[in-house]
């Protein structure tokens, strides 16, 4: 089974309401992590402020940090291999990757104007 | 004293710092042990004073005190826990992971949520462990957790996919990851608090509208996850007996007075008891044995002589900030030390010497900036209301960013909102839209962000991005808030405290966190001083020698500039009062003011 792996920057928060602004692709995330596990799919969080020895531990992630720095984070991996950083997946790409099948209704928020981040 | 009868095993006395909790938990230790009974004494007060009082050195282990049998003490210090457990998730990858990640990181873990967890895991501990309640017929804590904690450790949703699984992906509660509890032995300790024949709480207030305020909200809070029960204790009231004809003593007595009649009603419905104030300072056990002793006159000891005090007044502080006739001044401190009332006497001083002056203040009970209104031509007004501010905020997040959240992720969004970060976060972003003024006239604050918050919200950016979308193209040299903050010359803050010791000691905390974000407080001014104010009564006179010792620790431990600000007999509102709060009776001369220069009531 697919095994996706989310590495978090520091938050104090999983809502990240400690911020100025709340983010809500943070909010909607971790509602959409909640909807991946109760599909039976496996995915996994590590929070930078909580859990850095995951980090550290793991070499793809370790080197991510050293190049890129933790404002890079989020850092998504698939299987042990970088699928995505920088921005949260949306449900539908959490799906494809654990090969789990979206509502009908949902599959059309694919992709769009919304790919980025608060463009609506 | 009601709140001495019956009592259970577990006792808690909680309330701002410098109303006398540690007093009154090292007092009414020292009275059950006296009435043979096995008492343990659990301290968390950062002054950690209790070793102090009673002369022994103890620690974080259980220390029996020699000169009271039955006594033991403990000492928890919710910093060195909340050290402890940064240490433990940062030390093993320090030298691993970038250098300025693990910087960001121990930020995070530097806040008032994870020091709070950490006491709290301390409590635990003692609350739910059997063999404590076989050796000792009573515990007494100095403090007691707050409503968000206790909230938070009743949330369903805050625990789930939590310690179950060993992931640490849940809110506030985070540092309880690293402290390896089981969730049943939290959910056993909110029992025993909430169970009032385990646990009695005893509100600790002073005779003051805004501490008695405090504690109703405290009770509000407390009320509504199901503590109903707690016990008022009003420390330090000034008996009528006591003031001798002081003008000032009568004004603080009738002040006192007043603020007790018009205590909220909810306040009123509990069991309420008052401790007079006393001449002497709390060290040493016959001191703490008059402590609770209704009536109990304690010899007068030979007249003080008081020593000169001589200290700089706010006006003469002012000179200093004038610079270059613009700028932000920003005051810090905690709760009841006045910062408003001083915030708006440097706003008077500033605007009578000319300048433009936006005085804003976030004090909610503050009708003195009403009394302010149209009273100087340069002189603008503002209010910001904390609590509507962080409502409309929450509100705001609730509905738009929680609208797809289930039930359970939702009572944690809301609860994450109810943290004290998010209060100063929204306040301080209602500020943030008047800091803008700064470049052409004078801002004066009555409040300022923690250093922990700056750098957190400096270290994600989000800051700086809110900032630059608020400020647009306003033309202003400065490129983020955090920075304007450092630099001297655009921004001073003034830490307010009073010349007690736990005011001090929290004052000096404010500093090393404003430090830590490269940001120099200006200058400190000690609110309220009875040693400026010259009193005559002897109870009064032994209470303002008492403030030379912690006026000094001021000026020779941790300010740069400061200034006195005497005790005043009338409310300072106004624009007059103000002006003479600022200024010392005689500049720069040291002698007595006559008796009776002062006008009662």
């Amino acid at each position: 089974m697919t095994k996706i792996q989310v590495y978090d920057p520091a938050l104090c928060c999983s809502t990240g309401v400690c911020g100025v602004e709340v983010d809500q692709e943070k909010v909607t995330f971790a509602a959409d992590v909640d909807w991946l596990k109760s599909q039976g799919g496996q995915i996994e969080r590590f929070n930078l402020a909580q859990q850095p020895m995951a980090f550290a531990e793991n070499p793809v992630v370790k080197s991510f940090l050293g190049r890129s720095g933790a404002e890079s984070l989020p850092l998504i991996l698939v299987d042990g291999e970088m699928a995505l950083a920088g921005r949260y997946p949306h449900r539908s790409e959490l799906a494809k990757w654990a090969n789990v099948s979206l509502p009908s209704s949902e599959t059309k928020q694919t992709g769009g104007c919304c790919s980025g981040k608060r463009c609506c | 004293m009601k709140f001495l009868e019956n009592l259970p095993n577990f006792l808690f006395f909680t309330g701002k710092g410098g109303v006398g909790k540690t007093s009154l938990a090292c007092a009414t230790a020292v009275r059950l042990a006296d009435a043979g009974k096995r008492v343990l004494l659990v301290s968390t007060d950062p002054a950690s004073n209790v070793g102090q009082v009673f002369g022994v050195a103890i620690g974080n282990k259980v220390t029996p005190f020699d000169s009271v049998p039955g006594l033991s003490g403990l000492e928890i210090d919710p910093q060195a826990a909340a050290q402890i457990y940064r240490d433990k998730i940062v030390g093993p990858v320090r030298g691993v992971l970038p250098d300025n990640v693990v910087k960001g990181i121990e930020e995070q873990l530097s806040g008032a949520c994870t020091t709070e967890i950490a006491a709290f895991d301390e409590f635990t501990a003692l609350l739910t462990d059997e063999a404590i309640l076989k050796d000792y017929d009573h515990v007494i804590f100095d403090t007691a957790p707050t409503g968000h904690t206790i909230r938070l450790l009743q949330l369903p949703g805050a625990w789930s996919g939590f310690l179950d699984e060993g992931k640490g992906d849940a809110s506030c509660l985070g540092p309880l990851a690293g402290l390896e509890k089981q969730r049943e032995k939290y959910k056993s300790a909110v029992d025993a608090l909430s169970d009032p024949n385990r646990t009695r709480l005893m509100l600790v207030t002073r005779a003051q509208a805004s501490s008695l305020k405090e504690a109703n909200r405290t009770h509000g809070e407390l009320s509504a996850i199901g503590f109903k029960r707690q016990y008022l204790v009003v420390n330090g009231v000034l008996a009528e007996t006591d003031t001798k004809e002081d003008p000032l003593a009568l004004a603080v007595y009738r002040r006192e007075q007043a603020a007790l009649a018009s205590m909220p009603d909810a306040l009123r419905t509990l069991p309420i008891d008052q401790v007079s104030l006393k001449s002497f300072n709390l060290v040493g056990l016959p001191a703490l044995r008059h402590l609770l002793v209704e009536n109990g006159a304690v010899p007068e000891g030979a007249a003080v002589t008081l020593p000169k005090l001589q200290a700089p007044d706010l006006a003469t502080l002012v000179d200093g900030l004038v610079g270059e006739g613009h700028g932000l001044i920003m005051l810090m401190g905690k709760g009841g030390v006045g910062k408003t009332t001083i915030a708006a006497a440097v706003a008077v001083e500033l605007a009578s010497r000319g300048f433009p002056v936006h005085l804003t203040t976030s004090d909610p009970a503050a009708h003195l900036a009403e009394t302010l209104e149209g009273s100087l031509e340069n002189l603008t007004l503002s209010r910001i209301e904390p609590h509507a501010e962080t409502e409309r905020y929450r509100k705001h997040v609730i509905e738009t960013k929680g609208k797809n959240l289930d039930a359970q992720g939702k009572a944690l969004l809301e609860e994450d909102l109810r943290s004290p970060c998010t209060e100063e976060i929204a306040v301080f972003q209602a500020f943030s839209r008047i800091i803008r003024e700064a470049g052409k006239k004078f801002v004066v604050m009555d409040t300022a962000p923690t250093g922990h918050t700056l750098l957190l919200l400096d270290a994600t950016g989000a800051y700086h991005r809110e900032t630059a979308r608020q400020l647009g193209p306003s033309g202003i040299h400065f490129t983020t808030p955090m920075m304007q903050l450092q630099d001297s010359k655009q921004t001073k803050v003034l830490i307010v405290t009073l010349a007690e010791n736990t005011p001090v000691l929290e004052a000096a905390n404010l500093q090393s966190d404003l430090r830590r974000a490269n940001i120099e407080p200006w200058a400190w001014i000690i609110n309220n001083s009875l040693a400026m104010a010259n009193p005559t009564s002897p109870l009064m006179r032994q209470r303002a020698s008492n403030e030379i010792a912690q006026i000094e620790a001021v000026t020779t431990e941790h300010a740069k500039r400061w200034a006195v600000v005497p005790l005043q007999a009338e409310e300072p509102i106004g624009l007059e009062r103000l002006k003479k709060l600022a200024r010392h009776p005689v500049r720069c001369d040291t002698s007595v003011p006559p008796k009776g220069s002062f006008q009662a009531g």
